[in-house]
């Protein structure tokens, strides 16, 4: 029980994507300019990842580790499409507001790295927490980053007016520059509070996670790592 | 003749795909750090987009929608962009190998490019024609080698300023690629 | 519905797969098959540090011939077995290197900024792509610590940065990032065989040094309190530092910018407390050699050249046998510098520290009789190295000085060395200001005798270290000044009794700069004595040399000395190298020490590759830049004082060693001293500074 919840709690804070595992940016990038859209989004995150983790984590002893990673991709597909599938019958205006972000669920990197890092290596069980405690961690962050930008951007919280009277909401927070540098200031943010910490404990300061998602795609394709 | 002009400027400078559609931000980070990466990253993924969306736009029109399966051209589009980097992988090795040296490295980092795929989908959602699905898909990957080029230049010189512990690496790489957003928002009064 | 979209679905992959199947065959590139067994190999951690993009980029590199299976320099042993393996090699194992930092700038950079109006030298950098007026010191920007693949650099306290040897894998990284060059990546071998050049960052001292020892290094080793590295830093240089700590004349203390303080740094007296922590601890520190080679080397000579040059030629990997027609080792260390300045029993203990490498000796084996350059090449020496040095006394010139009662100054020393015992009378003259002189005088007053030291010109111009002259005054040698041989007299039975000499005065400098003594007419006057010495100069002995039919392969000059080339130290015979005062003349001990090192470079080279590099930019004479006669800044602090270990009687009638080492206090008082000097930048006292800043703030 124990390692579930560890397994399950590391995506929540230890290992929070995307700002302690620097993976997926596009959607969070895009998505966020509201807590719904970024809420919408990370559900149908927790979805696919979860139900990846299990099926990789169920297959993982049956496919050959040559085509491991097209199988994991042709897996991640299938789900996406049905995710899609079942956002156009049951919200449709937020499938509208998503856009092609949707299908591009299966290109991002949180859902190979952990089928591939992860669920490949693991039972089932642990996969599925692994899944749904970064799903949830990743929807966490996306609501979060949402919020942030949809209240300084537009001055309204889940679509509620939540800013006082004569709050000039700053148009920048919405758009695409808005978007990069609250993530930057955000993962900066991170970073410090990580070297306030290691400084109590009489440790180096450290520059912060690198973001490599280029070299995961490497991961991905290559069979190395 | 004019409309394809601003097609392709568009493409590049008002919708640029990385700076304007949010997409392909992950190795637009992760392989901004030297420009020579950057610029063979940003080449190879010119190459790979256009046949991509010229690729599936042909998967699209006569494979998915004469069977009346559009639900699947999600699954659909990622088998053949996958297979597609792969062969080119071969094709490059075998016939041209000095293209293979300078860009063959960066080939595998693309079939999770959601820059490539996500070009693919923007051409089928706006229902653009074979002519101007490569040519958008063009343009839109030069757009990402532009942004991605200036970006590493950026960063380049970023590397030797002394810059908060906090902030170095990818925290300053975003705020860097939202001051290039913003700079990029001048050409919205072009078109 | 289901069933076609499951068969679209299939039929799209079988079509990829198919193609991609087809295209595999069709595009098939032969490639070795032990390209993806390498990459597997790999750690894979695509750090670049071979100098190929990545892994993959290694992995053809080594199955192409293009590397060695161990360019990874992430991979352990083991994988580089396995490598070397799959390639059918075996693993030669390869000389640990490591980054090394070389500019002691740190946070004086700021000082030395050009700053056109900028505030601090990043903004220089920036603004003036680095117009520093240093152009080698570092920026203290901490690129290279960025760039460190494996976290093993850190900016140090005073902004320079700090290499830790355990994490550095030598990748090079840094080196590549340093935008001012100041980061090397070096082993052992190629630290021995590198010769200052005028770009590095030599302070005054370390251009001023004949043996190129990084000074500044090693004092701040002692600073630290790291006395083994001191040691070690000074025997990449220096073999013989026990010696050289007694009796160096110290060229380098004349450099000192100190001196324009109060006084230079005692840098003789560091080194010598820290050869004699080693001397004392009774056990030799342990010095790398690089790998074997099987190379032969024959050195004539056991002198400071020859020892000097043995050392690095081991150090270097090859097996060096030196052949010394003396009983023991040594030299003119041995015979040439009396026990009360350096106890044969410390030099013995030195020597013993270089044949321990792995050096072979033939005692008693003459050049010319029992070996020649033909007999050592048959024996298999492919190089061979002549330091013979200079032990034939010059003559004075002077009528009578063929008598019985008249000795060369070396031919004195050596007798006496050697136990023969010459008889010294009661009245002593010794002609010559050199240490020769002053040695031939103090022993002779240690011997009981009466003595007079003659020399031509004054006080001032005498070559003898200064404070052999005071240690020779103290001990009652009478210095007898502006006065020079004529005639020895002798009586019936052919024995001097006399000395005549003329009074001298000082004319117009020479071109040694030394004024030139002229002699007064009609000055003579007679001094009497029962042996007289002259020490005046010495020079080769080159019989050796010349076969039966009296020809000589080498070319040799008119003060017997042998022609080589300056800067491979290569006669004109190929193979056949020299250094040290039979290619100098005399000289100093460190000269000789210096000239072995750069003979032995040139003979690994000679030995391993076949030619020998010259660099272009090789430093000779000072750097005028570096030469500076005002020093601003700095607080006065008196420089130690050598303790003398014996006194009264015991030293003028013993042969007790005279001078004493530093306690560690004195030591690190005196390595305090050092002003951190780079080629043109220096430490400023920060207190001294204060009343200056106190008064800009008003």
């Amino acid at each position: 029980m124990s390692k579930l919840w560890k397994e399950f709690s590391k995506g929540l804070w230890k290992e929070l994507p995307p700002f302690k595992l620097v993976l997926g940016l596009c959607p969070v990038l895009a998505v966020t300019n509201t807590a719904n859209n970024g809420l919408g989004m990370g559900a149908a995150v927790i979805f696919v990842l979860t139900l990846s983790n299990l099926l990789v984590s169920l297959v993982r002893k049956a496919i050959p580790a040559k085509v491991r990673i097209a199988c994991f991709i042709v897996i991640a597909a299938s789900l996406v499409v049905a995710v899609e599938l079942l956002m156009q019958a049951f919200s449709y205006p937020l499938y509208q507001q998503l856009g092609i972000f949707v299908p591009l669920i299966v290109v991002n990197c949180i859902i190979l790295g952990r089928a591939e890092a992860f669920a490949s290596k693991n039972p089932p069980l642990l996969s599925i927490a692994d899944g749904l405690g970064m799903g949830i961690g990743f929807t966490m962050s996306l609501t979060f980053l949402g919020s942030l930008r949809e209240i300084l951007g537009q001055g309204t919280w889940f679509g509620m007016h939540v800013t006082w009277d004569g709050f000039e909401p700053f148009g920048f927070m919405v758009q695409a520059p808005g978007a990069f540098v609250s993530l930057g200031v955000l993962l900066a943010l991170m970073n410090f509070m990580e070297n306030v910490r290691r400084k109590r404990r009489g440790l180096k300061a450290v520059e912060g996670p690198s973001h490599d998602c280029g070299s995961c795609g490497a991961c991905g394709s290559s069979s190395k790592c | 003749m004019q409309e394809y002009f601003l097609l392709f400027i568009g493409a590049i400078f008002v919708n640029n795909i990385v700076l304007a559609q949010y997409l392909g931000n992950c190795p637009f980070i992760g392989t901004s750090k030297e420009s020579g990466v950057a610029i063979g990253m940003g080449a190879a993924v010119v190459f790979v987009a256009t046949m991509a969306a010229a690729i599936t736009w042909l998967v699209q029109a006569y494979i998915l929608v004469p069977l009346g399966l559009g639900f699947l051209q999600t699954l659909a589009f990622i088998l053949v962009i996958a297979s597609l980097v792969q062969f080119v992988e071969m094709f490059l090795k075998k016939m041209v190998p000095p293209l293979y040296k300078s860009l063959g490295i960066f080939l595998p980092l693309i079939t999770t490019n959601c820059a490539v795929m996500g070009i693919a989908l923007i051409c089928q959602r706006e229902e653009l024609d074979l002519k101007t699905t490569i040519l958008f898909s063009f343009a839109s990957g030069l757009g990402f080698m532009l942004a991605l080029v200036l970006l590493a230049g950026i960063r380049e010189r970023l590397a030797v300023r002394r810059l908060p512990i906090a902030m170095r690496g990818t925290p300053i790489g975003l705020v860097m690629a939202g001051l290039m957003s913003l700079a990029f928002f001048a050409f919205k009064g072009m078109i | 519905m289901i069933l076609t979209s499951g068969l679209t679905l299939f039929g799209i992959g079988l079509a990829a797969a198919a193609i991609l199947a087809v295209a595999s065959k069709l595009l098939y590139v032969k490639e070795d098959p032990r390209i993806a067994l390498i990459e597997d190999g790999l750690p894979g951690a695509n750090c670049g540090g071979c100098g190929y993009p990545g892994c993959s980029g290694a992995a053809a590199a080594i199955v192409a011939g293009k590397a060695p299976a161990s360019i990874c320099i992430v991979a352990d042993a083991e994988a580089k077995l396995v490598i070397a393996g799959i390639m059918g090699q075996e693993v030669i194992e390869r000389e640990p290197e490591l980054a090394i930092r070389d500019c002691s700038g740190g946070s004086r950079a700021a000082d030395l900024f050009y700053y056109e109006g900028a505030l601090d030298c990043v903004a220089a950098h920036q603004l003036y792509g680095g117009s520093k007026y240093c152009p080698d010191g570092c920026l203290g920007l901490g690129s290279c610590v960025r760039a460190c693949p494996f976290q093993a650099i850190q900016m140090g306290p005073d902004n320079l940065p700090i290499i830790d040897p355990e994490a550095c894998k030598a990748c090079g990284k840094c080196v590549d990032t340093c935008p001012r060059g100041v980061i090397h990546v070096a082993g052992m071998s190629s630290r021995l065989l590198h010769l200052n050049e005028v770009n590095d960052c030599l302070a005054p001292c370390r251009q001023k040094c004949p043996g190129q020892i990084n000074i500044p290094r090693y004092i701040e080793q002692i600073k630290a309190g790291d006395y083994d590295g001191a040691v070690m830093t000074i025997k990449e240089r220096n073999p013989l530092l026990v010696t050289c700590g007694r009796v160096c004349p110290r060229p380098c203390e004349t450099a000192c910018r100190r001196q324009y303080v109060d006084d230079s740094v005692g840098i003789n007296m560091l080194k010598r407390f820290v050869a004699d922590r080693e001397l004392n601890s009774g056990k030799h520190l342990p010095i790398p050699c690089a790998a074997d080679t099987g190379k032969k080397a024959a050195i004539i000579g056991g002198g400071p050249a020859g020892l000097s040059c043995a050392y690095f030629l081991r150090r270097l990997g090859h097996s060096p046998t030196i052949f010394e027609a003396m009983p023991a080792l040594g030299g003119q260390l041995r015979y040439g510098i009396p026990e009360y300045r350096l106890p044969k029993a410390d030099l013995d203990w030195e020597i013993q520290g270089i044949l321990d490498l792995g050096v072979d000796v033939h005692l008693n084996t003459k050049f010319g009789v029992d070996v020649t350059i033909d007999s050592l090449r048959e024996q298999g020496f492919e190089a061979i190295f002549l330091g013979l040095g200079a032990w034939t006394a010059s003559g004075m010139y002077t009528e009578g000085e063929d008598l019985d009662g008249v000795m060369g100054g070396i031919e004195f020393l050596t007798a006496h060395a050697l136990g023969q015992g010459p008889d010294v009378g009661k009245r002593v003259i010794v002609v010559g200001g050199g240490n020769t002189a002053i040695d031939a005088a103090r022993t002779s007053v240690r011997l009981g005798a009466d003595v007079t030291l003659m020399y031509r010109r004054t006080r001032k111009e005498m070559p003898a270290n200064p404070e052999e002259i005071v240690g020779a005054e103290e001990e009652g040698v009478n210095l007898k000044f502006l006065a020079a041989p004529a005639r020895v007299i002798g009586d019936e039975n052919g024995r001097a009794v006399a000395l005549e000499y003329f009074e001298m005065e000082l004319g117009e400098p020479d071109e040694s700069g030394r004024r030139r003594p002229i002699k007064k007419e009609g000055s003579e006057s007679t001094m009497e004595a029962d042996l007289i010495i002259a020490a005046i100069g010495q020079r080769p002995d080159l019989a050796c040399l010349y076969d039966d039919s009296d020809s000589c392969p080498l070319e040799t000059t008119k003060w017997q000395t042998i022609v080589a080339d300056e800067n491979t130290f290569e006669t004109a015979v190929p193979g056949v190298f020299t250094a040290g005062d039979v290619y100098t003349g005399p000289d100093l001990v460190i000269s000789a020490i210096g000239d072995g090192r750069k003979a032995a470079r040139s003979m690994h080279y000679y030995l391993t590759e076949g030619q020998i590099p010259v660099s272009k930019n090789a430093q000779k004479g000072m750097n005028p830049l570096s030469l500076f006669k005002e020093i601003d800044n700095v607080q006065h602090k008196d420089r130690a004082v050598m303790p003398h270990l014996c006194h009264g009687d015991e030293r003028t009638c013993t042969f007790n060693e005279v001078e004493g080492a530093l306690t560690e206090e004195q030591a690190l008082a005196e390595a305090d001293r050092c002003l951190r000097c780079g080629t043109v930048c220096y430490d400023q006292d920060m207190e001294a500074q204060l009343p200056l800043q106190e008064h800009a703030a008003q």
